[in-house]
């Protein structure tokens, strides 16, 4: 019996102790135990994803053969002679096509990327990456065969990363200056091909490569090359001819290099430098005794990635856009008894108002046309026109059975050449200088893929690319 | 007479035959029928190329937590340091750090492969189907990332909540044999 009764308080006292062990288990444990806090560095990421080879700019030159054509029209650089985009040519444009689209008067093989041309006397200019010897080639070729006539070219590797070309040579009478994928300048004699000078930005100003490389297109203002870079130095100006340092622009707050290029323009009378930067907008001295300097600078539009560059207004405005969720912005410059002041008046989502992620939009006469991004809501990849009062209603659109994507647009007259993302190339005839109407389309390349470098037009020919081919096409009457 | 060898006058023989031919097909549309009615062999899924994520795949499913999960095409991922179905728009740096992870239940998993690539997986375990990371994805990068009904997790109701509600309609009964609408050639476990 007493056996019995020990036994049960055994049994009893051990249920006790049981519970009491479990509850004071439950109250010590910790719900989030299994919780992995997520922290910078999980990914193993290295310190510096800068490649350590050195690279001898410019080292190789081959001349393949020599012309004496010359061409009437030029587009020397990244949106024509006046940066807007518009050519002035006063050839007729054929309203329409023949079944087969405008005829294709050559055609060349170029390696993988996004690199439009350059058209200056006679000659196409692209810096175009050849992935068989891995390198940076300036490739110059006749404007009217297609034949390639010389190039200057280094060893640099580019690894496959949406493209591998991005940037457009800069030509003027005596000059060819470009902007390698990794931060490389190359000027070269632009008849001989003679290599004049070099810069590597981030050997030499510890600029920060981009995302997805380097697609800066040079602006040369007179005899001095205008290069942001966002290192030590947030740009420098060079002499042309002989690569000297002419001045250097502090960079304070440690702005780093975008995809936008730098364009020139006045501000209540006075030459200025303008460029968006991952950081903030700057303007910088273009004359005078201040060159170089920064005359104002706001960091109130900063977005992660800038493709696009600034639109000037007759307003001593900037209208800035990107994609990945920023939007547009209007930036104004206020002459101050001490200076310059940049001041954020308008800013708004890509779903409210005017908008675009690669291409720069084009303000002609007093209406900007853009081609909205994906993250645009219903206006999203459509064709749009806006007046340069109002960027939030449009005043024409292309709706929504008419949508297009990261492709290029130019302005020829009262035309609009625009390319889709599978080189469909459509012809648009601007009315009222506010609506446009469709006129022609046709597909260029058989299975075309990410047809986003900008177009270069003269003298009634359009040379249009995609990844991997570059054509020109007659579109003249 | 044996019964094997028993006469048969051609009325009865072409009777017979006429039976059969009437028989046989109204058979055979029975048992098409059957098939294609069977709950058992179609199953829901999304239609990617559809599919707005509009987040309903997250909070409308009757399992908790959702069968909806991610799934990544890698052949089209573009293994991007900056990947915007990883980090939240306007980020200034680029990292592992929760705040700036667009997916709320930190489902991605980020790792270095080489200058310039990163590479992005999902755990499906922490995946609750929200399609943030899609929508980031298809906003400005290739649309890799894509959501799918995992049919281990998936009961197969009769009438899919989420169907129901899917604004896009992007939720049909496919065929089992077909049961995921890839965009890669990612073969699923077998449920």
């Amino acid at each position: 019996m007493i056996d019995k009764i020990l036994n049960s308080k055994v049994l009893i006292i051990a249920i006790v102790v049981g519970f009491a062990i479990a509850f004071i288990w439950y109250l010590l444990k910790q719900p989030t135990n299994d919780l992995v806090a997520s922290l910078p560095g999980m990914d193993n990421r290295p310190k510096s994803l800068g490649e350590n080879d050195s690279v001898i700019i410019g080292e190789f030159f081959e001349r393949f053969n020599e012309i004496d054509e010359t061409t009437s029209g030029s587009w020397p650089r990244f949106r024509g002679n006046e940066f807007d985009n518009i050519s002035k040519d006063t050839i007729s444009i054929a309203e329409n096509w023949p079944v087969g689209g405008p005829p294709i008067i050559w055609q060349i093989d170029l390696g993988e990327g996004h690199a439009g041309p350059a058209i200056h006397k006679g000659k196409v200019y692209v810096l175009d990456y050849d992935e068989e010897i891995r390198a940076d080639a300036l490739r110059v070729f006749s404007f009217k065969t297609g034949e390639e006539l010389w190039r200057r070219w280094y060893e640099v590797l580019i690894k496959r990363n949406h493209g591998m070309s991005r940037s457009i040579p800069t030509v003027t009478d005596d000059v060819v200056l470009t902007l390698g994928p990794r931060c490389h300048i190359m000027c070269s004699n632009t008849e001989t091909g003679e290599l004049l000078w070099s810069m590597d930005l981030i050997r030499d100003y510890g600029a920060e490569l981009p995302q997805w490389y380097t697609a800066q297109c040079p602006l040369i203002d007179d005899d001095i090359a205008v290069i942001a870079i966002g290192g030590k130095n947030l740009a420098v100006g060079v002499n042309i001819s002989t690569g000297e340092i002419v001045w250097e622009t502090p960079n304070p707050d440690n702005w780093k290099m975008s995809h936008s290029s730098v364009f020139a323009t006045t501000f209540h009378g006075k030459k200025t430098y303008v460029y968006l930067a991952v950081g903030g907008i700057v303007g910088i001295s273009g004359e005078g005794d201040d060159i170089g300097k920064i005359l104002w600078k706001t960091s109130a539009w900063d977005p992660t990635v800038v493709a696009t560059s600034p639109v000037f207004t007759n307003n001593n405005e900037i209208i800035v856009t990107t994609g990945y969720g920023a939007g547009g912005a209007r930036v104004k410059i206020f002459k101050t008894e001490t200076g310059f002041e940049a001041i954020l008046v308008e800013k708004h989502s890509p779903k409210n108002g005017l908008s675009s992620e690669q291409q720069t939009p084009i303000l002609a006469g007093e209406f900007l046309w853009t081609i909205n991004p994906k993250d645009a809501g219903a206006l999203r990849n459509q064709l749009a026109c806006y007046h340069v009062s109002d960027l939030i209603n449009p005043v024409w659109t292309s709706g929504k059975e008419n949508r297009y994507g990261l492709g290029p647009y130019l302005l020829i007259d009262d035309k609009m050449f625009l390319l889709n993302d599978d080189s469909e190339l459509f012809l648009y005839k601007i009315t009222n200088n506010k609506s446009a109407m469709l006129l022609a389309q046709h597909k260029i390349f058989e299975k075309g893929v990410d047809a986003w470098g900008p177009m270069a037009y003269i003298d009634g020919y359009l040379i249009l690319r995609d990844s991997r081919r570059m054509v020109s096409i007659y579109v003249g009457l | 007479m044996s019964e094997k060898n028993k006469y048969q006058n051609r009325r009865d023989f072409v009777k017979k035959v006429g039976k059969w031919a009437v028989a046989l097909p109204i058979a055979y549309l029975g048992y098409e029928l059957i098939q294609k009615t069977s709950a058992q062999e179609f199953v829901w899924q999304i239609d990617p190329y559809k599919c707005t994520q509009c987040g309903q795949c997250e909070t409308n499913c009757v399992q908790t937590v959702s069968a909806v999960k991610c799934m990544h095409a890698y052949e089209m991922c573009g293994y991007c340091d900056l990947c915007s179905g990883y980090l939240r728009q306007g980020v200034k740096e680029r990292n592992t750090g929760a705040e700036l992870q667009l997916c709320p239940t930190s489902a991605i998993n980020r790792s270095f492969i080489e200058n310039p690539y990163f590479a992005y997986t999902i755990d499906e375990e922490l995946c609750n189907g929200c399609g943030k990371c899609v929508k980031g994805c298809a906003a400005f990068g290739n649309s890799s990332l894509y959501l799918q009904i995992k049919h281990e997790l998936c009961v197969n109701c009769n009438l899919c909540s989420i169907a129901q509600t899917c604004p896009a309609e992007a939720i049909q009964r496919v065929p089992n044999s077909k049961a995921y609408n890839l965009k890669d050639g990612y073969k699923p476990k077998e449920s």
